[in-house]
């Protein structure tokens, strides 16, 4: 017999606290369309994504409704692009991409990953060419997301495709200027990038997996919130000890969701399970805000004094709490920043509160890095290569994943306000330091080599 | 096997299960399944027991009242028909139906006869009525087996149509999701 506490509290953490399944990401293998005549691979790609993908969302809908928890978004991410269309030309590759959103609106998913290319230890002809697809790709379509990983602990970072990516988030900016450079937000830069993530923009088909698999990705910044504020209400005292413990235990409930939730899909499609990936990932809505768990800890804002340590303690115990409730976590499972898609991180970034710099500290403790930050449209390419070599470097020798999605917003500066719209949100820009002064450290190119601790075998 | 259920209502108060038990003893009976529960201050027993051979539902009732009704209980008792213990059932699939929303009288008259309409059986059901407008105050808490035949779309569309007539917020949901979320 349940108890009504248990129904209660359950019932709350759905209507009240934004629980929910978050992404429900199919993984599609399309390294065997592979070839060299563009009309062969996009009939291909467009079977296969067809063929996978064409119960995913009727399935996830009927799950969603049997266990009372919304699958918000259902997604696809396919092998990196920059392998499957190796023999093709950028302009063959524009052409992939509208293939693959044309096939994801069939499907009705809302966002297809995989336009990726895995270039830390050096260029290949295919990455070369994807890379100079991405402005024009990303511009075109609608649905379609990129990442380039372009650093790793164990192969260091690769400053040259650094520096093609500066000048590649700037084209793509440039070519969606009337949206705000509304392209860039499809584009993550990585650094030890993982193969599973079911969250965008950085979803892709890892190479090592099989030919399809359902990954999850749950989040809950809104339940972990109104645990804490519970705790606090009839415990006002309660220390930092006490309250990891208890974001751990919400934590586990959460990715507990998201393995059954994720199970029954995967079963229902004939498709294996991969992992859930649990994430504490923000809306642009009130009550489903990572910075609002900042203020309930006790902070003024994310972003003054004590921000790296709260979230220390929150990435932490969200891990720890994901890690005991399933042997099948992956992707970035942490707590997401994404200035832009979170009203209240926005908010600080308005109040002159959160600054990039301090942005920038707060990646070394956080699941993913720099995500959804605008800058001034003038930053030279060089400085937004400076910025993403910067965050690279935190992945590379803290042995973790960092990303860098920036906007540099065209005809807008600092303090202007940038508009996505959606999922995407909006956000204060950010001031960036030295945006337009030149940058010879970041020409010089080449690689910085794998820190020490590469060095396990 | 001759056994019978008996149940037992009263105003709560230390020594009920005591008093039933001793009297079973003594009639050399056997407890085979208890439950009890309390409802505000009432208490609610309902005992199955094996009664030895050549006694009757009926000796066991005698006995049972004239040695509860001093302690203001009343005792119904009846006789375990044969096969009661083996019902065969559709395969059913466990979900829980919970409903929020202001209190007025029929409401649990009106959710259970859609669930009956269906041939749902309800397993378990706990329902509190404070009174008000205020929808935490005001709770049903179904649980019950959906038969695997039953169509699932029609049952809930059914719910949620009369939920909206009654003003109540309905669930309805698969038992895991809650064994899930707090159970280990």
């Amino acid at each position: 017999m349940l108890t009504d506490r248990e129904i209660i509290s359950t019932l709350d953490m759905l209507k009240n606290e934004h629980l929910d399944v978050r992404a429900v990401t199919l993984g599609v293998n399309l390294l065997d369309c592979a070839g060299s005549d563009l009309n062969h691979v996009r009939r291909r790609i467009a079977e296969r994504v067809m063929g996978l993908a064409g119960k995913l969302v009727p399935v996830c809908e009927r799950v969603g409704q049997k266990y009372g928890i919304p699958v918000v978004n259902k997604r696809i991410a396919v092998s990196p692009i920059a392998v499957v269309g190796a023999a093709l030309s950028p302009a063959d590759l524009v052409e992939i991409a509208r293939t693959l959103d044309a096939a994801a609106r069939e499907v009705h998913v809302d966002f297809i990953g995989g336009f990726s290319a895995l270039v830390e230890k050096g260029l290949a002809r295919g990455d070369r060419s994807l890379i100079a697809a991405i402005p024009e790709a990303l511009a075109a379509t609608e649905r379609v997301c990129a990442s380039v990983n372009v650093a790793s602990t164990r192969a260091g970072i690769n400053m040259d495709a650094v520096l093609l990516l500066g000048r590649t988030i700037k084209r793509a900016a440039e070519l969606t200027a009337d949206r705000d450079g509304a392209a860039c937000t499809k584009l993550c830069v990585f650094a030890n990038i993982p193969e599973d993530i079911p969250f965008m923009a950085g979803a892709y088909l890892g190479i090592g997996e099989a030919d399809a698999v359902i990954n999850v990705g749950v989040s809950g910044p809104g339940v972990v919130k109104n645990a804490i504020d519970r705790a606090l209400s009839t415990r006002p005292n309660l220390d930092l000890g006490s309250l990891s413990e208890l974001i751990k235990k919400t934590a586990y409930k959460v990715t507990r969701v998201g393995e059954l939730i994720g199970r029954e899909v995967a079963e229902q499609l004939g498709i294996s399970f991969g992992v859930v990936d649990l994430s504490l990932a923000p809306t642009p809505n009130v009550g489903d805000s990572v910075g609002e768990i900042f203020q309930s800890l006790g902070l003024l804002a994310i972003g003054v004094p004590g921000t790296t340590a709260a979230l220390a303690l929150l990435n932490d115990a969200v891990k720890k709490g994901g890690a005991f409730a399933s042997s099948r976590v992956g992707g970035l499972s942490g707590a997401f920043i994404p200035v832009s898609e979170d009203l209240n991180i926005s908010e600080a970034v308005r109040n002159g509160h959160l600054c990039l710099e301090k942005l920038e500290a707060i990646t070394s403790v956080c699941s993913v890095g720099l995500d959804m930050v605008a800058i001034p449209g003038d930053t030279s390419p060089e400085t937004i290569s400076a910025i993403i070599a910067d965050e690279m470097a935190i992945g590379v020798i803290n042995n973790k994943t960092t990303a860098a999605r920036l906007i540099p917003v065209p005809g807008k500066a600092a303090g202007d306000h940038a508009y996505f719209g959606g999922l995407m949100g909006q956000s204060t820009i950010l001031p960036v330091n030295n945006g337009r002064g030149d940058n010879p450290f970041i020409r010089r190119g080449g690689f910085i080599p794998a820190p020490i601790h590469s060095l396990k075998n | 096997m001759n056994k019978a259920i008996l149940s037992i209502l009263g105003r709560d108060r230390p020594g009920i299960v005591a008093a039933v038990s001793r009297t079973l003893f003594q009639q050399n009976c056997n407890i085979e399944n208890v439950s009890q529960m309390m409802l505000q201050a009432e208490f609610a027993g309902i005992f199955i027991v094996s009664m030895p051979p050549g006694t009757s539902a009926e000796d066991l009732h005698r006995g049972l009242c004239s040695s509860l009704a001093p302690l203001g209980l009343h005792v119904h008792t009846k006789p375990c028909e044969i096969g009661d213990d083996h019902c065969a059932t559709d395969p059913c699939e466990p979900f829980v139906i919970t409903t929020r929303g202001p209190d007025r009288k029929g409401l649990v008259a009106d959710i259970s006869e859609v669930i009956a309409r269906h041939g749902v059986n309800i397993t378990n059901l706990q329902a509190v009525f404070k009174g008000g407008d205020a929808p935490g105050d005001n709770i049903m808490i179904y649980e019950v087996d959906v038969p695997t035949v039953v169509d699932h779309q029609a049952l809930a569309h059914d719910l949620r149509t009369k939920a909206e007539g009654l003003r109540l917020e309905i669930n309805i949901q698969h038992r895991n999701i809650f064994e899930t979320l707090h159970r280990i």
